[in-house]
């Protein structure tokens, strides 16, 4: 632990201090959105794990917010349940709708879990509007007051910094190097005896859980939810941009994405809230196009810097 | 539910579903297209089904065409348009992994349905031309879909003649058989890829014209029909040309029969869990189809 790992060790205590202080000292508007950008690291993070590792594009991962919001924000209404458990029973809630959708699709090679992605959220927001009685349907769901900014933003750090951590370890471990050589080429990583499927079926439940959590968890913060705040596609879009702005399948990629973007958003676009989804469309084709490993691939390649940021 | 269910009731749901049926295969096939040609799932197509339909509401609003004949000059319009994409961007990433494509057509789609809303607006458009339903022997039949219909069926009914019977229809189905022999017979894949994806584009567009007949537009119409064509597809058998046919078919008469049982409501629930169901048990399709 000498040199620049020591350097950049001490950099992430330093940050991870200075983060922990920050609400005893920020305002209201700055909490809340470090808030915000917590949860776009988790959301981004999270996306990376499935989409980024094994080359299988979920469109629809808003559906595991989604998902989570309500489950998180029917079990504190209806279920007086306090609220960090509530958040966690929204990430097991979205795990459960993961285990649906990816027993069926991820046996499959191709297009075929994409496609079943791109409809699920359509799907969710009739199936809420269909069950009024328990989601309150288009009139949305009211959580009692509380002022929870403060403890959802150390709960949402923790998330982000749960992510991150574990997309660290993934990456460094075999199972992720299995996901990658599945990424790669799924023929070749079966020849070599790979489990794919359960190995693609681990990797889409973890990326389901940190969404179902963070929605839970925003639910609390915002304290009323409808169907188009919680399903929006613009969610989508947001994390894929961010995770192919900074690099897909990197451990630093979503984190540098997410923290960009949102600035930016937040600083610039929101001014121009009308022609922010055609910039982003625009970005995902450049991306796509002009460089694929995202910003993080850029400096990897031009730092000669380790696979494993 | 308990609803006396009459042989009327049925005979209504067939008819229904059979109308709604032709336009989802007509669809579907341009989805089927591209993607028995080039391995792309455009998951733009929905998009280019609702300029399609914007094509048809202004010459309509603006020109005061009959909207029926703007079918041909929406499909055409969003031929050149299917053409220069495949030309500037899709052609790019053909070869690339799936992923690449899925994330590009995603792209352009968020970018041509944000286009679509801050350039019309997201007001809900109709086009007032038909409207009623003829009573055939006791059974009602929409006005504006039956019309539709007989266009979906004819335009359908051409594209397989082309497929079927001319030099480039030939073409293109040797290259969705074989790039690579195709290339070694002499085909200019390069050019099947343009001309595909214009017709794919024509089809959606002709889709989207006939739509605006029957309902109300808006920008983010076809998002659904993206994914309906996908299911319709699978249904039918991936890379299996007629196959959409069946599958355009069976997905109108599921929906309906889930509207008269269920509710209008979850008609896309149902056919939701219909994809999952058919992945599960016959992932080739139901008339079996090329694996992927």
């Amino acid at each position: 632990m000498s040199g620049p790992r020591g350097l950049i060790a001490l950099s992430l205590a330093v940050l991870a201090v200075a983060l922990a202080l920050y609400p005893a000292v920020g305002t209201g508007y700055g909490v809340r959105a470090a808030v915000q950008m917590f949860m776009w690291v988790a959301l981004a993070g999270s996306w990376n794990l499935i989409s980024g590792l094994t080359g299988y594009v979920s469109f629809g991962h808003v559906a595991f917010f989604g998902v989570g919001a309500y489950a998180g924000a029917i079990l504190v209404t209806s279920g007086g349940w306090p609220w960090p458990l509530a958040a966690l029973a929204g990430g097991l809630a979205a795990t459960l709708l993961a285990v649906l959708i990816g027993y069926p699709c991820l046996r499959l090679k191709g297009p075929y879990f994409a496609i079943a992605m791109l409809g699920l959220n359509e799907v969710l927001r009739a199936l809420v509007s269909y069950f009024e009685g328990l989601t309150g349907g288009g009139n949305g769901l009211s959580l009692p007051t509380a002022d929870a900014t403060r403890p959802v933003y150390y709960v949402m750090g923790l998330l982000a910094v749960a992510t991150t951590l574990g997309t660290y370890l993934i990456v460094t471990s075999r199972f992720g190097l299995r996901l990658m050589t599945i990424r790669e080429d799924e023929i070749a990583a079966e020849a070599m005896g790979i489990d794919t499927f359960h190995h693609k079926l681990a990797a889409f439940l973890l990326s389901a859980a940190g969404p179902g959590i963070a929605g839970a968890l925003m639910a609390r913060d915002q304290g009323y939810i409808e169907p188009i705040s919680v399903f929006p596609l613009a969610i989508t879009v947001t994390m894929i941009v961010m995770v192919l702005f900074g690099g897909k399948g990197t451990v630093w990629g979503p984190v540098l994405g997410a923290v960009a973007l949102f600035v930016i958003q937040e600083l610039v676009w929101a001014r121009y809230p009308y022609v922010h989804p055609l910039l982003f469309g625009a970005i995902i084709v450049a991306v796509v196009l002009l460089m694929p490993r995202g910003v993080l691939g850029l400096l990897q390649t031009r730092y000669r810097l380790p696979r494993t940021i | 539910m308990s609803v006396a269910v009459t042989p009327e009731m049925i005979g209504q749901v067939v008819i229904s579903g059979v109308l709604s049926g032709a336009l989802y295969a007509m669809v579907a096939l341009g989805l089927a297209l591209i993607f028995g040609v080039m391995r792309v799932i455009n998951i733009a197509h929905g998009a280019l089904l609702m300029l399609g339909a914007y094509v048809t509401f202004f010459l309509y609003s603006r020109a005061g065409l009959n909207p029926f004949l703007t079918v041909p000059i929406a499909m055409a319009t969003l031929f050149v348009v299917g053409v220069l994409l495949q030309k500037s961007l899709v052609a790019r990433v053909v070869d690339a992994p799936e992923l690449s494509s899925l994330l590009l057509t995603f792209g352009i789609s968020i970018a041509l349905v944000n286009a679509a809303q801050n350039l019309f607006s997201s007001d809900l458009r109709a086009v007032e031309y038909v409207t009623g339903s003829w009573v055939v022997g006791g059974l009602a039949l929409s006005r504006p879909r039956a019309i539709a219909f007989v266009f979906a069926g004819l335009v359908t009914g051409l594209a397989f003649l082309f497929l079927k019977t001319t030099r480039l229809g030939k073409a293109i189905r040797a290259t969705s058989q074989s790039r690579e022999v195709a290339m070694v017979c002499g085909i200019d894949v390069a050019r099947i890829h343009l001309v595909t994806f214009g017709l794919a584009s024509a089809l959606a567009a002709g889709g989207g014209a006939l739509l605006a007949v029957i309902v109300a537009i808006q920008p983010e119409m076809g998002g659904v029909w993206t994914f309906k064509s996908f299911l319709v597809i699978v249904l039918g058998g991936a890379g299996n040309y007629p196959g959409a046919l069946l599958g355009g078919l069976l997905l109108g008469l599921v929906e309906q029969l889930a509207s008269l049982f269920l509710t209008t409501q979850l008609s896309e629930v149902v056919a939701y869990v219909l994809l999952v169901l058919v992945l599960l048990v016959r992932p080739t399709g139901l008339l079996g189809g090329r694996q992927t």
